[in-house]
């Protein structure tokens, strides 16, 4: 086949010529509007990006070790030289909390990707192969399902102890179960599109066809559902460290600096206040930019 | 290869229990040659999308059971694995689907697309492939290829998808192309672009189109042959002028004096009285018996075999065979 020319007669291709293609908004444009027309979400936005960046610079930007202890400084409301004061063993509560997003940012966003990788991998199995697949995985889903996640979290940290893979496995199991029933729900309904029906008959093979038609279209409830959960995982991880689980101490994480404070509340409110104040203001913002994401990806909820 | 290119044999598509099976398709037998084009008609659930996705194997078995033999350029489609398939469908068969608004990715390009059907049955470079696809395009009358490859779905109207999802069904110059109601879901300037499309590819290709349709109009427009189905069975197989001039089925017959026409003022249509029954309930006898102006007790007891009417016309009636022969 050589000749390239069309087929139709001249009438038919000038009255194609005429059909534009609508101009269709880039993705950047789109994610621009819905990102800043919102002042909350520029915020939020603004906010989580400098807890990124402090995170990742900590040892640079912390003005002291945040482990090394002082007598000579304990308790210290904020002043010049701590600028949030210091606890009961004379430490920087600024560098602490500092040290310690560092913690809380790597959980908040390590175990919602692990959870969706597995459970969008299990929920696509479950819901393309059907069968004997789908009632294992659903089961299993269900088990888990019953247990609040912060049970289940508590229930496997206690049995495995606290290191720092510890509790990503733990916040991974419990979030898994979430994206394999979101993922299995929409490839139901994706597996239903004629596309892919026309894609088997074009001769894709399955493992392509789950690839390339089924996982793309189900990816925009997986994404809203990782972000959201990373609000609640920074949450959890908190939770768990304040009930002394989680990062164990001397290394700070706002949980167990919210723990640690908690024992000497009578003499310093700092560590408290700004642990607690840290945690709300990043699940907010996390919670904020989750909503925006959803605003794009669903056209529906817009 | 002597012989037609494919040869439908006694196919059965059977659901639900082996003791009571549902049968959707009931012993369908009929032939395809290349370069010929034939409609395959009848209402909905009359097992004719059934039959051309068993043609695919596309049709999930289980549940399904298929029965018979289907022969394509001579080879048993039927006793392949359903590993081999992919190799198949797409290189040797092509098919069209009836909706083109959502037969189509919406988050891949159509570049991406039909790239993806051609490199399915040969690998080739991202150039050629490229080119291979602007030349596609072009080919199904896309104005200007290069600038839409990278254009979604959702940028093109209905009749322009369905040039996109015949660009990917001919990726692979396949030797039959399985159109399912390809214009059903198009307004009527649209249709007959994609008619004209669909002969035109036939007569450069030399290849067989069986065409699935519930539109008489566009039967008499490109196809040679017609083949009738009513209940999962084929009742009535003419050539396109001997259907329309001298129907020997009465369900065609029905059929035909349903279409609406604008030499004649009717105050109503006319209608085949009663519906149709639902697939597989009728096990014996004929399936059109109970809407049939020529009803005769021998229908209730026997399914009357097809009786030849003329050259490449059959059709199964007692009625009209005995018409015939007298």
């Amino acid at each position: 086949m050589t000749d390239t020319s069309g087929l139709l007669d001249p009438e038919l291709d000038a009255m194609a010529e005429r059909e534009a293609i609508a101009p269709a908004p880039t993705m950047w444009q789109t994610v621009r509007h819905e990102v800043f027309h919102r002042p909350a979400t520029r915020i939020a936005l603004a906010v989580v990006v400098i807890f990124v960046l402090v995170a990742a610079f900590a040892p640079w930007i912390a003005p002291y070790d945040p482990l090394q202890q002082s007598f000579l400084a304990i308790n210290q409301t904020p002043n010049a030289a701590h600028w949030l004061g210091t606890d009961q063993f004379g430490r920087d509560v600024l560098s602490r909390l500092i040290h310690g997003s560092r913690n809380s940012l790597i959980f908040g966003l390590l175990s919602p990707v692990f959870a969706a990788v597995i459970g969008t991998t299990l929920g696509v199995s479950a819901g393309y192969f059907g069968g004997v697949v789908d009632r294992v995985v659903s089961r299993v889903i269900d088990m888990l399902m019953a247990f609040p996640e912060l049970l289940l979290a508590i229930l496997v940290a206690a049995a495995l102890g606290g290191s720092f893979w510890n509790i990503v496995i733990v916040l991974t199991v419990a979030f898994t179960p979430g994206f394999a029933r979101v993922a299995r729900a929409s490839t139901l309904a994706v597996k239903q599109e004629p596309y892919v029906e026309a894609a088997m008959a074009a001769g894709v093979r399955t493992p392509v066809i789950i690839a390339r038609h089924v996982v793309p279209n189900i990816l925009a409830p997986i994404v809203v559902l990782m972000t959201l959960w990373s609000a609640s995982s920074i949450r959890i991880e908190a939770t768990l460290s304040f009930l002394g689980i989680g990062t164990q101490p001397p290394n700070p994480s706002w949980g167990n600096i919210i723990r640690d404070g908690l024992n000497n509340m009578f003499a310093t409110q700092w560590p408290i206040l700004s642990g607690g104040l840290a945690i709300t203001v990043v699940v907010l913002s996390i919670s904020l930019i989750g909503d925006a994401v959803r605003d794009v990806l669903d056209p529906e909820a817009g | 290869m002597g012989g037609p290119l494919l040869e439908v044999r006694d196919l059965t598509v059977a659901f639900g229990p082996r003791d009571m099976p549902l049968r959707v398709v009931d012993g369908v037998s009929f032939a395809l040659d290349r370069g010929e084009t034939v409609g395959l008609v009848g209402e909905s659930g009359s097992g004719k999308s059934m039959t051309a996705l068993s043609v695919m194997r596309l049709v999930p078995e289980p549940p399904a059971r298929i029965g018979g033999e289907i022969r394509l350029d001579g080879r048993d489609i039927l006793g392949l694995p359903l590993r081999e398939m992919p190799a198949i469908r797409g290189r040797d068969v092509g098919m069209i689907f009836q909706e083109p608004m959502s037969s189509l990715n919406p988050v891949m390009t159509i570049g991406d697309q039909i790239g993806e059907a051609i490199s399915l049955h040969g690998r080739m470079t991202p150039a050629a492939r490229r080119a291979r696809v602007i030349e596609l395009l072009t080919l199904v009358g896309m104005p200007d290829p290069e600038a839409r490859i990278r254009a979604y779905p959702d940028q093109f109207s209905g009749g322009m998808r369905q040039r996109v999802m015949a660009a990917i069904a001919m990726a692979c110059n396949p030797s039959l192309l399985i159109a399912d109601e390809p214009t059903t879901a198009l307004d009527v300037t649209i249709q007959a672009q994609v008619l004209e499309l669909m002969t035109d590819i036939r007569e450069r290709f030399n290849s067989a189109i069986l065409l699935i349709t519930h539109d008489l109009g566009v039967v008499a427009e490109i196809c040679d042959r017609v083949i009738v189905m009513y209940s999962g069975r084929i009742v009535e197989e003419a050539p396109v002028e001997a259907l329309f001039d001298a129907p020997r089925h009465p369900y065609t017959r029905g059929l035909l004096k349903s279409v609406p026409s604008f030499s004649e003022t009717r105050e109503r249509l006319y209608q085949i009285a009663g519906s149709v029954p639902p697939a597989g309930t009728i096990r014996e006898g004929c399936p059109f018996r109970a809407r049939c102006p020529l009803r005769m007790p021998r229908c209730a007891v026997e399914m009357p075999p097809m009786a030849a009417h003329g050259p490449g016309h059959r059709a199964a009636c007692w009625a009209t065979a005995e018409e015939a022969a007298a």
